[in-house]
């Protein structure tokens, strides 16, 4: 058989919902091409009123924090250096990886001169924030790269690469957190330039903290979606006990970020703020749907360690988040007597694409690569050595420092 | 950002005297010329009163709009050029992620075509909606009043200002501040006691005088802060929380290997 006629088998194997999101991909790539060959103005619906739209608001805006489970779940598994936890991490870190590759994709494709995207690195402006989150995007993105080459490397057995994996588990963690930190905040300095645009409900120059705490308690839901989706469709093992573990932080945090929201609700905003229906509304349901309901089941114990309500919650925390953002970045944007923007056709080929590829990329690696199996209890943690023994039982201490 | 180092009272500063224009257009047509810009298709009435083009766009980069009211039971126009302001600390060259904006020491924002990569922030961050963009290209780039630059490098004043016959006059802001203050004190009568530009936005170097208030011209009502330094009070923090963030999480890890060290030593 020819290489092609393999892969074909292969793929003629795959379920039903995996060929529908190659089929999304592939749309989507199509939809990509026409933007490159007949350009910005034409295939989507942005004009001078509406510069950035749903690929800046969905594709990069709400992308990067919905990617923040690699991050979080290494601060709480390497540097808080709960063992247990491990098995959560390859999954996020594959999550992570995916999503920031995504984002790239989705920010290339929004330049209006993405052959020369290079010039961030050969002229710097470090006042722009634009110009920080591209940094740290592909500063990250090498480093989740380089988290990813562990399962790789355990794949095909490359030894060395793997030994310098694992020694250096836990500065990576440390590196992640701090440039996400960088650019996950930095993604709301983007709005604080927008004074007199921004909506007073979203707009206060505590934005940048807002959005850091909202993508540490968005990553670690998202872990426990990833987590409970995999085991309900991939016949992964039931984690919930673990993800109880994590329900526990996710309420500080929420908590944190309810009262740094109210505060600049109340004593950083100037002007008025329940002025608009429709902007209420939406912020209305972004606070009590997406926060307040899911921080109180989070605080509930039966609900916190029940795995259907986790999934829920998380679902919530979810749903606030990605509203949060686009009433950040395009409703509270939007002046009162303006025309509404709504995506072309191709906008939303694109995206929903770019959210197919995500899913179909995810189950492509948990089908060819070991992210699952790596229970600590189950896995064996000695790296596979030609070159000295290492303990007698064949099991090396974990050596991770 | 060169801009710290700018004394903004020697930088060049359009006076725009919008009582002494009678709505000829010249600025629209010289600009034209100048910048050698194709002409629009338009129609009347497309806009939001009677003007042509609607709004600045990339091949229109001024524009004198026109505002209808009564007067003695008269209908009168207003009339109200828009341009870029060219701010004394641009919103649109701080947020260039490739500094692809500068402020000229001699006054002009201006902007180089070939580092820019078409992120469009310039048109987010612009308080005064400037920045345009190349819609109708494949691989477009933003597009905006220059100043005339070129035209006040070789000593001759903007296209616009030249072309002007009653309403524009052009020199150093310190002066042409001098000039409108002057005016508002011999003609009370005559005008808003407002000089926009003096204090938006930090201060810019385009100055109006009006009759009508300013929001009923259309003027954007625009924070007197430079927006630079909205997002520059976030953005300045960043080394230290990098920092900050990278020696705590080391200690605690530190800290906690550090204990299930004890612990496995304890066990043995």
């Amino acid at each position: 058989m020819t290489a092609a006629k393999i892969i074909m088998n292969e793929i003629k194997g795959y379920h039903r919902f995996i060929k529908l999101m190659m089929v999304l991909v592939g749309a989507g790539a199509l939809a990509s091409l026409i933007r490159f060959i007949f350009g910005l103005g034409a295939t989507t619906n942005l004009n001078d009123t509406y510069p950035w739209g749903l690929w800046i608001s969905f594709d990069v805006v709400t992308a990067v924090p919905l990617a923040a489970g690699a991050f979080t779940i290494g601060i709480v598994a390497h540097v808080f250096h709960i063992r247990k936890l491990e098995p959560l991490v390859r999954p996020a870190i594959v999550t992570g990886f995916l999503g920031y590759s995504l984002v790239c994709v989705g920010l290339l494709l929004d330049l209006g001169q993405p052959q020369r995207g290079i010039n961030v690195l050969r002229y710097w402006n470090v006042h722009s924030p634009m110009f920080e989150v591209s940094m740290c995007v592909m500063a990250y993105t090498t480093v989740l790269t380089l988290e990813f080459l562990h399962p790789v490397s355990e794949r095909f057995g490359w030894h060395i690469p793997l030994r310098l994996l694992r020694t250096l588990e836990v500065p990576f963690a440390i590196l992640a957190a701090m440039i996400s930190t960088l650019h996950q905040s930095t993604l709301g300095t983007f709005f604080l330039i927008a004074v007199d645009k921004l909506h007073n409900l979203w707009y206060n120059p505590l934005l940048p903290l807002q959005f850091w705490l909202s993508a540490i308690f968005t990553g670690l839901s998202i872990v426990i979606f990833e987590a409970s989706l995999v085991h309900r469709y991939m016949g992964q093992p039931d984690e919930s006990e673990l993800l109880a573990t994590l329900t526990r932080i996710i309420p500080w945090v929420m908590g944190v970020y309810i009262a740094v929201k109210l505060y600049a609700l109340a004593f950083l905003t100037h002007g008025p703020l329940f002025d608009r229906p429709a902007l209420t509304a939406l912020f209305a349901a972004e606070m009590i749907a997406g926060v307040f309901v899911p921080f109180l089941m989070y605080l509930t114990k039966r609900i916190r360690s029940d795995k259907r309500m986790q999934l829920r919650a998380a679902s919530l925390v979810i749903f606030g988040l990605v509203l949060n953002r686009f009433n950040v970045s395009m409703f509270g944007m939007e002046q009162a007597n303006q025309q509404i923007y709504v995506p072309s056709f191709i906008e939303s080929v694109v995206t929903i694409g770019i959210i197919a590829a995500h899913i179909l990329f995810f189950v492509l690696v948990a089908k060819y690569f070991p992210i699952f199996e790596h229970h600590p209890e189950a896995t064996d943690y000695s790296i596979p050595d030609h070159f000295r023994r290492i303990g007698k039982d064949g099991h090396g201490k974990v050596s991770a420092a | 950002m060169s801009s710290s180092t700018i004394d903004y009272g020697k930088t060049r500063a359009f006076l725009i005297d919008t009582t002494k224009c009678t709505g000829c257009r010249g600025c629209q047509v010289a600009c034209k010329q100048w910048n050698g810009l194709p002409a629009e298709k338009t129609r009347f009435f497309t806009g939001e009163g009677y003007q042509n083009p609607p709004q600045m766009s990339e091949y229109t980069f001024t524009r004198v709009k026109f505002k209808d009211y009564e007067k003695h039971g008269q209908n009168e126009f207003a009339f109200y050029k828009e341009m870029c302001m060219h701010c004394n600390d641009p919103a649109c060259a701080s947020v260039c992620p490739v500094g692809a904006f500068r402020k000229t020491p001699e006054g002009p924002v201006v902007y180089d075509s070939t580092k820019c990569i078409g992120c469009r922030f310039c048109m987010v961050a612009c308080p005064f909606g400037v920045p345009k963009y190349e819609w109708s290209k494949a691989f477009p780039l933003v597009k905006k009043c220059t100043g005339c630059y070129s035209r006040v490098k070789n000593g001759l004043h903007p296209a616009c200002a030249t072309a002007c016959p009653t309403a524009i006059t052009y020199g150093s802001r310190a002066e042409m501040l001098k000039e409108a203050e002057k005016r508002l004190k011999a003609r009370p009568d005559r005008y808003f006691k407002v000089i926009y530009g003096k204090e938006e936005a930090g201060g810019t170097s385009v100055l109006y005088l009006t009759q009508q208030p300013l929001d009923e011209l259309g003027f954007r009502k625009i924070t007197k802060r430079p927006l630079p330094s909205y997002t520059w009070q976030a953005l300045r923090l960043v080394p230290g929380i990098f920092l900050t963030v990278g020696g705590t999480l080391s200690a605690i890890s530190w800290f906690q290997h550090r204990k299930e060290r004890v612990r496995r030593e304890e066990e043995e």
